[in-house]
C-alpha cells in the first residue's frame, strides 16, 4: 500500500511515495541521494544524520518518513549551495574537521540552535554537542568552532 | 631548524568539502547496477553447522543470489593464514559470517535473510584467554600449528595458543637475587572498540573481463589487492582498489578485515557490483576488536631506586582468528617496560584463540596495554619502597646510551621522556591540587610513556612528485588519511622541500591501487617520519632534475646551480638566473628546440634497518621511537562515584611540530579515546560469547561534556634523524598515558588501587563502600 507524503526539502516542495515504514535518513540517502547526512549509529545517539525539521534538529535514523506531511525539512545540502556557512567556515577555521564524517550533523545542529537563539550560552552549546559523537577531536576544537560561529551568525543577522 | 611551512598552521585541504557534506565516502558510493548484500551472523559463538536451508530466503522478491561458505576453500592472513571468508562447517564467534543474500536493494536483502535457517550444535564457550589456556579447554582451531605463518609467529599445536611470544635479556633471576624489593600484580584492558564514526564497508566487482573492482574504507588497499588477486587467482595488477575518504579509523581499518567476506559474496554475482556496509552492530561484532589483554608484571628494584628486572605474562584474550591479533600481542610484549631501562627482561605474551570477536589494530595496540601495567605498578613500587612515584621513575628513564628490551641502543635522536615528564610535572604542580570538600575527592596522576615504530618487511610508502609549470605542485602518494591531517602534512613537506606555499601543492584525496605508489598500510604513526621522508627525497630528485635542465640555460654545471622555488641562479652570480617554471618540463632553447626531463619523480622510504627478531626477542624496531609523558587532575563525586577530568596534560618529544593545531587536535581525540576507555567503554562478553552492549546507547562513547576541562598540550623538539625535518608521528601516542595517570590519580583520590578498566561511577562506590569510606 503506497503511501504519498508531500513536505517541503530544502526550499523546494516534494512529494514521494512510501510503500512501507522508512526513517528520514533512509529516504534522504537512498531514494532521494542526499547523501551529506551520515549514518553512524542508527538508533539515535551519534547524531552524524542530524536534520532540521520544522526548525528543530532532529536525529533522520529514528524519524519516521510518514510523518513528514507537510513539514519542512533542511538537510546540509539545503546549507551548502554554494558559499561556505559561516558555521561551517568556523568549524573548518577551529580545526573541528578531522575525518570530518561528524561534521554535516554538527553543522546543522548549530545551524538550528543559532538560528532559534543566535545569543546561546556556552551551556546550551555543550548541551546540544553532548547529543554527538567525534571520535577524532577530543571536542575542544568544535566548541571553540562553534563559539566562532555563534558570533558570525549573530553579525550576519544584525547586519 | 628554521622552516619555511613546516611549523605553521595550514588549513586541510579536504576540510571545506567534508564540513559541507560532499566528501564521498563508501556508503555514498552509487554504481550502475549496484546490489546490496546483507549477512547472517549465528546464534551461538561457538557451534558446528549441520545444516544451512537457504531455499525459501531464494525465493524472496529481489534476491539475486544467496550465498554460504560450503564451497569456499581459501583461508588468508598476512601473519596466520587462519581466516576464513565465510563459515564453512563451524563458527568460533558471534559475530562471524554464516550467510549472505544478494538483492536488488537492501531492503530486500535485509527481509530475505531472515528465512535462511541454520542448524547448530552448540559447543562450549570460551571468552577469556585463561579459561582457552586451562588443561581440558576445548579446541578453538583445531588445526592450529598447520596453518601457514611467518617464521617470528609460535604457534603451539593441540592448544588454543596461536603465538607465543619470547624475549629473553639478561637473566630475571639474577635480577631477583639482586632485588630488595619485587612487586607483582596483574592488570587488565578488556576489550573495546576503535569505533569510528564511519563503519566499515566495501564493495566488490567482479567485471566480465576477469578484473576484479573493490572499493573500501580501508587503510591497506594494497594489502587487499594483493589478497583478492590470489585468492581469485588473477594478476595483481588486475585488481583494483580504491578508497574514498574514510570517516576515522583508530587501527581498525587496517589489515584485511571485511573485504575478503564482500569479495567471496560478489563472487556470486559477477559483472555487477556488489556492496555491504556494516550496521553499528556489525561493525563491533564482525570487524576487529581492541585489546583484550591481560598483563601479570613482576619489578624487581635495588633499594636506591635502580629498576633491575621485569617479567611480564600477559594473556591476549585474541579472538576467534589470530592473524591481525598476533602483532597485537607481540607489540604488549616488548613494549611493556615503558620507557624505562632494564638489564634483565623476561616477557612473554601469549597470542589465544577465544569465542569472541577477533582482535585486531587499535590506537597504539600493545602499548597502552603493557604501558597501563608498568605505569601502575610503578606507583606501587614506589609507595611501598617509600619513595615519590615521580623521583622513582626519573631515576630509571630510558635516553641516550643506555640499550632497550630489544637490545637497541637509544641515541640523543630519540628524543627525551625526561624533559617531556618535567614539562607535565611543573604543568600539573603550577596549581595545588584541592583539597578534598563536602563533595569531591580530587587527585593527580602521571604516567610516562615509550612508542616503538611500527616496521614489517617491505613496509615502504612511496609518492610521486610532479612539479608543474605553473608553480603548482601535485603529489601522488598511497598514504589514507583517516582524519589525522596525513594530507595537510604532505603540502606542508612538499611545500618546505620545494619551496613552495603549501597551498599551491594537490595531494590525491581518493587512493587507488592502478594510480597510487605502492603502500604497505598507513599505521603505527609511521606516515609522518617514512610518508615525508619519501616525499623529501622525491623533492630533492625533482630539485636534480630542474638544476639539470637549467644547466642548459646557465651554461654552468649543475652543482654551482642554486634553487629558491622560484628560481635557478648561478651560485656565484644570482642575478644570472631562469625560472623554474620555465624548465619544469625540459629547457626550450632560442630556436626552439627543447630538451632536458620533465621535473617529476617518485621514491618511497621505509624505516632503516628494520629488521625481524632473533629467538630470544632482541632485534631492530626501526630505529625511530617517541617518549612523552601525560599526567592529570581529577575528582571524584562522593555521592555519584562520577570521574571528572578537571586537567589533563600531555607532552610528547615529536622531534618537530609540523602543524600546531593539528597536533593539538591529534592530542586531545587520543586523550579523550584514551579517557573513553579508562572510563567508560568495554565490549560486554557474556560467558555464552554474545555481546550485549553492541550499540552506542549502551556502548558509550565519551560526549564534549565529559572531556577534559582543561587541556594543556606540550612538545619537546629534539630532531628525529629518520623523519623529514626531524619529525616523528604522533598518532596513537595520546592514548597510552590516559588509563595508568586517571588510575594513578583514582588511588591518590581515594587510596583504593584499581587494576582494571574501565573505572565506572559503580565500581567507584562500590570500592569506596567496601573501604568504609562512602559518604
Amino acid at each position: 500500500m503506497k503511501e504519498k507524503v508531500s513536505f517541503r526539502l530544502n526550499g523546494r516542495a516534494i512529494s514521494v511515495e512510501l510503500d512501507r515504514e522508512m526513517k528520514l535518513l533512509e529516504l534522504l540517502r537512498e531514494d532521494l541521494n542526499l547523501t551529506g547526512t551520515k549514518c553512524g549509529c542508527d538508533n539515535g545517539v551519534c547524531g552524524a544524520c542530524t536534520v532540521i525539521l520544522n526548525g528543530k534538529a532532529v536525529k533522520s535514523c529514528v524519524t519516521s518518513s510518514k510523518k513528514l506531511e507537510g513539514a519542512d525539512v533542511l538537510t546540509i545540502e539545503g546549507l551548502s549551495v554554494s558559499a561556505v556557512h559561516p558555521i561551517q567556515q568556523a568549524l573548518v577555521d577551529s580545526g573541528s574537521v578531522q575525518c570530518g564524517f561528524c561534521t554535516p550533523g554538527i553543522v546543522m545542529e548549530l545551524h538550528a540552535l543559532f538560528t532559534a537563539n543566535p545569543g546561546a550560552e556556552d551551556a546550551e552549546i555543550m548541551k546540544v554537542l553532548d547529543r554527538h559523537l567525534c571520535r577524532c577531536t577530543g571536542y575542544e576544537a568544535i566548541l571553540e568552532g562553534a563559539k566562532v560561529a555563534r558570533s558570525l551568525v549573530s553579525a550576519l543577522l544584525k547586519r | 631548524m628554521d622552516c619555511l611551512y613546516v611549523g605553521k598552521d595550514f588549513q586541510r585541504p579536504d576540510a571545506i568539502l567534508k564540513a559541507q557534506g560532499k566528501s564521498v565516502f563508501l556508503d555514498d558510493i552509487r554504481l550502475p547496477g549496484m546490489l546490496y548484500a546483507e549477512i547472517l551472523r549465528p546464534e551461538y559463538a561457538h557451534a558446528k553447522i549441520i545444516s544451512i536451508d537457504t531455499s525459501a530466503a531464494e525465493a524472496c522478491p529481489g534476491v539475486v543470489a544467496v550465498v554460504t561458505g560450503a564451497s569456499c576453500s581459501y583461508i588468508y592472513g598476512d601473519n596466520i593464514a587462519d581466516q576464513i571468508p565465510m563459515a564453512v562447517d563451524k563458527v568460533r564467534h558471534i559475530g562471524e559470517a554464516v550467510a549472505a543474500v544478494i538483492a536488488e536493494s537492501t531492503h530486500q536483502a535485509r527481509e530475505a535473510i531472515k528465512h535462511i535457517v541454520v542448524q547448530y550444535e552448540p559447543l562450549p564457550v570460551q571468552v577469556d584467554a585463561l579459561d582457552s589456556m586451562r588443561p581440558g579447554a576445548v579446541l578453538i582451531h583445531e588445526k592450529n600449528g598447520e596453518y601457514w605463518h611467518l617464521p617470528a609467529i609460535h604457534p603451539v599445536p593441540g592448544t588454543n595458543i596461536a603465538g607465543h611470544y619470547r624475549l629473553k635479556k639478561g637473566d630475571f633471576e639474577q635480577a631477583l637475587a639482586e632485588a630488595d624489593f619485587v612487586i607483582e600484580e596483574e592488570f587488565n584492558y578488556p576489550l573495546i572498540s576503535c569505533a569510528a564514526i564511519e563503519t566499515h564497508g566495501a564493495i566488490v566487482w567482479f567485471q566480465n573481463d576477469g578484473t576484479i573492482e573493490c572499493w573500501s574504507n580501508s587503510q591497506c588497499p594494497f594489502i587487499i589487492r594483493d589478497e583478492l588477486a590470489h585468492a581469485y587467482q588473477v594478476p595483481s595488477a588486475a585488481v583494483r582498489v580504491r578508497v574514498p575518504e574514510i570517516g576515522g579509523s583508530f587501527g581498525y581499518k587496517s589489515d584485511i578485515t571485511i573485504e575478503h567476506t564482500v569479495a567471496w559474496i560478489a563472487s556470486h554475482a559477477k559483472g555487477r557490483p556488489v556492496k555491504w556496509v556494516a550496521s553499528r552492530k556489525a561493525d563491533l561484532e564482525s570487524t576487529l576488536l581492541g585489546r583484550g589483554i591481560r598483563t601479570r608484571m613482576k619489578i624487581a628494584a635495588r633499594k636506591d631506586g635502580k629498576f633491575l628486572g621485569i617479567q611480564v605474562r600477559s594473556y591476549h584474550s585474541t579472538g576467534a582468528y589470530a592473524d591481525t591479533g598476533v602483532n597485537v600481542s607481540h607489540a604488549a610484549g616488548h613494549n611493556a617496560t615503558g620507557p624505562y631501562v632494564f638489564d634483565h627482561c623476561d616477557l612473554q605474551s601469549f597470542t589465544v584463540y577465544t569465542n569472541t570477536p577477533p582482535v585486531g589494530a587499535c590506537r597504539g595496540y600493545g602499548h597502552p596495554e603493557g604501558q597501563f601495567a608498568v605505569e601502575r605498578l610503578i606507583d606501587m613500587l614506589a609507595r611501598k619502597m617509600g619513595m615519590d612515584p615521580f623521583d622513582l621513575r626519573e631515576m630509571n628513564y630510558i635516553g641516550p646510551g643506555s640499550v632497550n628490551a630489544l637490545g637497541e641502543k637509544m641515541y640523543v635522536a630519540n628524543g627525551s621522556v625526561r624533559n617531556c615528564a618535567e614539562k607535565v610535572r611543573k604543568a600539573l604542580s603550577a596549581s595545588p591540587k584541592p583539597a578534598e570538600d563536602e563533595r569531591f575527592f580530587y587527585g593527580r596522576g602521571f604516567a610516562a610513556n615509550m612508542k616503538s615504530p611500527k616496521g614489517a618487511p617491505f613496509q615502504t610508502k612511496g609518492c610521486i612528485l610532479k612539479r608543474n609549470k605553473d608553480g603548482s605542485v601535485t603529489v601522488t602518494i598511497g598514504g589514507l588519511e583517516v582524519g589525522q591531517g596525513l594530507r595537510t602534512v604532505v603540502q606542508q613537506v612538499a611545500g618546505e622541500a620545494l619551496q613552495v606555499p603549501p597551498h599551491k601543492v594537490r595531494v590525491n584525496f581518493e587512493v587507488d591501487t592502478l594510480n597510487s605508489p605502492y603502500e604497505w598500510q598507513t599505521i603505527g604513526s609511521m606516515f609522518t617520519t617514512m610518508g615525508g621522508r619519501a616525499i623529501v627525497r622525491a623533492a630533492n630528485r625533482v630539485i636534480a632534475i630542474l638544476k639539470k635542465n637549467a644547466s642548459y640555460a646557465l651554461r654552468c654545471d649543475e652543482d654551482f646551480i642554486g634553487y629558491d622555488g622560484q628560481w635557478l641562479f648561478v651560485l656565484s652570480d644570482p642575478d644570472c638566473r631562469i625560472a623554474v617554471n620555465d624548465v619544469a618540463l625540459g629547457y626550450m632553447f632560442p630556436d626552439g628546440v627543447t630538451m632536458g626531463e620533465l621535473a617529476q619523480a617518485t621514491s618511497d622510504a621505509r624505516l632503516p634497518r628494520y629488521s625481524g627478531f632473533d629467538e630470544n626477542g632482541q632485534g631492530g624496531a626501526g630505529v625511530s621511537y617517541t617518549f612523552g609523558a601525560q599526567g592529570c587532575d581529577l575528582r571524584i563525586e562522593k555521592s555519584t562515584g562520577k570521574v571528572t577530568i578537571d586537567h589533563f596534560v600531555s607532552c610528547f618529544d615529536v622531534g618537530k611540530v609540523i602543524n600546531p593545531r593539528q597536533i593539538r587536535g591529534q592530542v586531545t581525540g587520543g586523550v579523550l579515546m584514551g579517557i573513553g576507555a579508562s572510563l567508560y567503554e568495554k565490549l560486554e562478553i557474556g560467558p555464552d560469547g554474545k555481546i550485549t552492549n553492541p550499540h552506542f546507547g549502551k556502548y558509550h562513547l565519551p560526549t564534549a561534556s565529559e572531556a577534559p576541562r582543561l587541556s594543556t598540550i606540550e612538545f619537546v623538539e629534539t630532531p628525529d634523524v629518520v623523519g623529514p625535518y626531524g619529525a616523528r608521528g604522533v598518532g596513537e601516542h595520546p592514548v597510552l598515558g590516559a588509563a595508568p595517570s586517571i588510575l594513578n590519580a583514582v588511588y591518590d583520590a581515594i587510596g583504593i588501587e584499581f587494576t582494571d578498566i574501565p573505572v565506572t561511577p559503580t565500581r567507584i562506590l562500590a570500592a569506596l563502600k567496601l573501604k568504609g569510606n562512602g559518604k
